[in-house]
């Protein structure tokens, strides 16, 4: 089938290009029918983002406004939750502080592994499609509340990981429940669910024309600069699509503290995440309107981050048209 | 037909070097996958331990096997698992269907197609992504309360087929720009609408980007919690995830051994479902012919 | 483009189609149908269907829909429910989350029902006043139990040393716990848990020595220099190794398995009484049951008894009738009691005890034992706690690591912590 569409597509392409040097291009005669192809597909989108999406977003922003106990109506409270996230909350600063940590660590750290991984895969190797289902199982089993168990058992003081390390005369601390290192094991929990990046990346891996290799080895290039000349350049797209996305995630990232903490953070508020932290203002406490508040303050960090990477994208991200 | 990427080291004539670098990729990947498949021997083996030991030790290895987990599991409830396997099923079949064809349609207008206020629509359609779902969800509810559409799976299944998961759109996005415009000009000589290129080149073209759609969508859906959380209330229609649920108690009894149990059989279809859609990963259409 | 619509359409009914049929059930229309909701796992949950099993069959007319969940997710979906006008007839209540609900309307009022629909008169005063609040009553006791020591009997006997009993007083728990612990015949095993940071701890401690954690008027009634105490005397505790290490503790998510009897890293752990099943059934070891050690041999009681759990009725439910004779129903039919068990607490209803005790089972009677035991010696129920009285539980287990952690002084963790209480119940 692929070199059906191949061929097809060469004959296509080659054919018509000719074609393309005698003819002007077809241009639509006015605005609306411009538009309207445009309009017509993104409809369903419209329907949903109208419907479904911006009338809860606004409500949820009309909120952060309120005092909201989610048994009674809202009362108007006007910039209070706001000046209190400045001027008056530790919570706030100190759960801002465990999302960037692990922001700024498992996302590079992820995105390398599924690349690497990705790459190895790539070589069509013996056994490609179980390695790959074997990677991408961890991401299965990322919610499942068996993980929290499990983590401890790797992770406390006479877990796996000690016992590892014992063996090297190393003794060390209960990984999990100390406020100084539970965080790292969160870090490693999200690395370790590298599968579903990686699935992309193969994807845009399978989608570089073989040809160029082809072509490039026939030159006498060598693998490392075919790596960096090629595969590198045309993947770019999918670097950065797997570099906002995973961003994004992790900024919001709830269920692995949620489930490893039992929803507490602890210890001491050491892995309480933004998120964690919002759902407890929203539905430990009672206070729906701090946590609208608390929300819509990690949607402008969140969207500051995305516009400078689109604004920044330009410079290193290759695309075909 | 598949391995066009294998012959790079064939090329070169340092059969050697090479055969010692796959043995060390091979080693590498093998423990690397040990690592990858401990949780779920670890769940296995729970699943068959009495619940007395698997809190103690961390060991793999059982003192006695025992599979009653995994009858107490299937039937303990007041709905036999097999409901709840078929419930996620449907949920998790639609919501691909859904988000296969709406998220595709609205990518193919952003990546390919110009129109006025695109980039707005873009940016907007990005900013859903950031929203964390917990503000969304009490507004969201008291809408789908509203349109009486609570106590059923429609607002779980719905909303896929109004390309609300801005993930998959992106990711479309981003892979259709990858495909080079002459086809889609070539075509446009030719006559064909929009919507021929769409449903005749890109569709064709992005095979793997769909099925890669189409695996995370099954998955994700699957794995839902909340959702199901909020809006099913009879028992009937539960799904998977909110029937492993039921099988701990923080303040009470739990029944670990049958969670483990009913777990990994979770992971059954999920697995058939990655199995049966990488083909398409692996066939890449490899758009040969084409380049400047 | 057409072609795409009416793909769509077909689509979209084709799943609005198996939408309703997934919906559809072989329920006869009753006549009254409930929906009740209530947290728990399987033995709960097979107990309470049996039960309403029972019901229905007496009373034909009656069809109740049970729902289910663990703890951590009720009450998610318990608010998100009841904030879109959707909550259930019959609603499982905590003692801590009944005030919230209930001072904000959402819940029915009994008296007008009491001595007639609901007859809960031998609950003994105590024991109903247990879910007034404001004076009204909102919830119906479904269980008894107060705070315990559970202990891990086999251990203690390996040991060699007395197991703790009944009025012992801290000081000589102390040195069982430190010389157990020294005994090192587990490895990394120690005497209790380190409770500084668990809440019924520190108002039994408080309860002692004539103080509580809130007053009737919804104020903090501990001072700075009571916390220093308590912590400090933890701290002793800690150098003296009676009790885990800090970085032990933090394992515990105050659940039954990541307490430290049952995680196997000590030997005596505090919890509530009706959790001792839950804890003997995770344990190869065997437990066993008793109450706090006293901080004086004369001191003020410390323990009171409190509802595990109560049921309540929802504001808006449309049958507020057939809701009401179902409470009255569970609490008060000895078929339902037998059905029911233990699980849920000590049933209230002196009659309902004496019906059930020759069915019950060694766990379950040590449990009822325990209760009957402290029933003597237990103090009065505590005021209601004010709006924010959740959010100081979870704010004293983090002082209190820090203060084991060494992040901060006892006396500073002391006074961060007095004053955080005293603001989040300002905030309310």
């Amino acid at each position: 089938m692929a070199n059906h569409i191949e061929d097809s597509a060469g004959a296509l392409s080659a054919g018509l290009r000719s074609r393309a040097q005698e003819t002007t291009v077809y241009k639509a005669p006015t605005a609306l029918a411009r538009n309207a192809p445009g309009y017509l597909f993104l409809m369903p989108w419209f329907i949903g983002f109208f419907g479904l999406t911006l009338g809860p977003a606004l409500v949820s922003l009309y909120l952060s406004f309120t005092d909201y106990n989610l048994l009674q109506p809202p009362t108007y409270a006007g910039m209070a939750n706001y000046s209190r996230i400045a001027f008056g909350d530790d919570k706030f600063i100190s759960s801002m502080q465990v999302t960037l940590f692990y922001v700024i660590c498992s996302v590079p750290l992820k995105l390398t592994f599924a690349l690497l991984v990705a790459l190895l895969l790539n070589r069509g190797i013996r056994g490609l499609p179980v390695y790959r289902a074997i990677f991408y199982l961890p991401s299965l089993l990322g919610s499942s509340v068996a993980i929290a168990i499990l983590w401890r058992q790797i992770f406390d003081g006479d877990g796996v990981i000690n016992t590892l390390l014992w063996q090297f005369g190393i003794e060390g601390p209960s990984w999990i429940s100390n406020p100084d290192y539970s965080l790292y094991t969160l870090v490693i929990l999200a690395v370790w669910q590298f599968g579903s990046p990686m699935i992309i990346f193969l994807a845009g891996l399978r989608q570089i024309p073989t040809d160029m290799y082809e072509a490039a080895s026939l030159d006498g290039a060598s693998k490392v600069r075919m790596f960096f000349k090629i595969t590198l350049p045309l993947l770019t797209p999918v670097i950065f699509f797997n570099g906002v996305v995973q961003t994004i995630d992790a900024f919001k990232a709830f269920t692995p503290a949620y489930v490893i903490s039992s929803g507490t953070g602890g210890p001491i508020d050491s892995t309480l995440f933004y998120t964690l932290y919002l759902y407890q203002e929203a539905f430990g406490y009672f206070r729906m309107g701090y946590a609208a508040a608390l929300a819509w303050i990690l949607v402008i960090i969140i969207a500051l981050f995305t516009a400078f990477s689109f604004l920044t994208s330009r410079y290193w991200v290759h695309y075909d048209d | 037909m598949t391995d066009t990427l294998t012959t790079t080291s064939d090329l070169a004539p340092e059969t050697e070097r090479s055969r010692i670098a796959s043995i060390a990729i091979h080693t590498a990947l093998i423990t690397a996958s040990i690592v990858m498949l401990y949780p779920l021997l670890w769940m296995l083996s729970g699943s068959v331990k009495d619940q007395n030991e698997i809190f103690g030790q961390a060991s793999l290895i059982p003192s006695q096997i025992d599979f009653s987990s995994y009858i107490r599991g299937w039937f303990g409830g007041q709905v036999t698992f097999g409901r709840f396997f078929w419930n996620s099923l449907v949920i998790a079949v639609l919501c691909v269907i859904g988000n296969v064809i709406s998220c595709s349609l609205a990518a193919y207008a952003f990546a390919r197609l110009s129109f006025w206020g695109r980039n707005f629509w873009f940016a907007l359609m990005l900013g859903t992504l950031m929203l964390p779902y917990h503000v969304t969800l009490i507004p969201q509810y008291i809408l789908f309360l509203k349109l009486g559409w609570v106590k059923t799976m429609l607002p779980l299944v719905v909303p896929k087929f109004l390309a609300v998961d801005a993930f998959f759109i992106f990711l479309m996005v981003q892979f259709f720009r990858g495909i080079p415009r002459e086809l889609d000009e070539a075509a446009m000589m030719d006559g064909c609408s929009p919507w021929r290129i769409y449903w005749k080149i890109m569709l064709p073209l992005s095979l793997p980007v769909l099925a890669t759609a189409a695996i995370f969508s099954f998955i994700w859906t699957w794995d839902d919690f909340f959702g199901p959380l909020i809006y099913l209330s009879d028992v009937n229609t539960y799904t998977v995830q909110l029937g492993l649920r039921s099988f701990v108690d923080s303040t009470g009894n739990s029944d670990w051994s049958s969670l483990f149990a009913m777990s990994s059989l979770s992971l059954v279809p999920v697995f058939l479902i990655f199995l049966f859609f990488q083909r398409l990963l692996i066939d890449g259409i490899a758009t040969a012919g084409l380049k400047r | 483009m057409t072609l795409t619509i009416n793909r769509r359409a077909v689509l979209m009914s084709m799943a609005a189609t198996l939408a309703l049929g997934t919906v559809g059930l072989n329920r006869a229309k009753a006549a009254t149908s409930m929906r009740f909701l209530w947290w728990g796992s399987k033995e709960r949950n097979d107990r309470t269907f049996a039960a309403i099993k029972q019901y229905s069959d007496k009373q034909t007319d009656v069809a109740i829909a049970g729902e289910s969940f663990g703890w951590d997710n009720y009450w998610t979906r318990l608010a998100t429910q009841t904030a879109g006008g959707n909550s259930p007839d019959l609603i499982q209540m905590d003692y801590r989350y009944i005030f919230e609900y209930a001072r904000r309307g959402t819940l029915l009022d009994f008296s007008p029902f009491m001595g007639k629909a609901l007859d809960i008169a031998d609950f003994g005063a105590a024991n109903i006043d247990s879910g007034k609040v404001d004076g009204k009553l909102y919830g119906v006791n479904l269980g008894v139990n107060s705070s315990m020591m559970v202990f891990n009997t086999d251990a203690w006997k390996e040991a060699g040393i007395e197991a703790p009993k009944d009025d012992m007083t801290w000081e000589q728990f102390g040195a069982a716990c430190s010389k157990l612990t020294a005994t090192k015949k587990r490895r990394a095993f120690y005497g209790c848990q380190d409770a500084s940071g668990l809440e019924p701890a520190l108002e039994n401690w408080l309860r002692q020595k004539g103080k509580a954690l809130y007053t009737e008027d919804g104020k903090v009634a501990f001072e700075a220099a009571d916390i220093a105490a308590w912590f400090e005397f933890w701290a002793g505790l800690r150098e003296a190794k009676a009790c885990v290490p800090p970085d032990v503790q933090a394992l515990d998510q105050l659940t039954i398995e990541t307490s430290m009897v049952g995680l196997g890293k000590a030997a005596a752990s505090f919890a509530h009484s009706n959790q001792f099943i839950g804890f003997q059934a995770i344990n190869k070891e065997k437990l066993d049951i008793t109450s706090y050690p006293r901080v004086a041999a004369d001191a003020k009681p410390g323990h009171y008894l409190k509802p595990s759990m109560l049921v309540s009725v929802s504001a808006t439910s449309p049958n507020k009738d057939a809701a009401v004779a179902f409470v009255n129903f569970l609490v008060q039919n000895p078929d339902a009691a037998k059905t029911l068990g233990v699980e849920r607490g000590v049933p209230a209803s002196e009659k309902i005890r004496a019906a059930m005790a020759p069915t019950l089972d060694d766990n379950s009677r040590k449990i009822v034992d325990y209760i009957a035991r402290l029933t003597p010696k237990v103090g009065a129920l505590p005021p209601p706690p004010p709006n924010g009285a959740g959010e100081n539980s979870f704010l004293l287990k983090k002082v209190a690591e820090e203060v084991a952690f060494g992040k901060s002084s006892a006396k500073e963790g002391a006074a961060k912590f007095v004053e955080q209480a005293a603001a989040n119940i300002k905030r309310g």
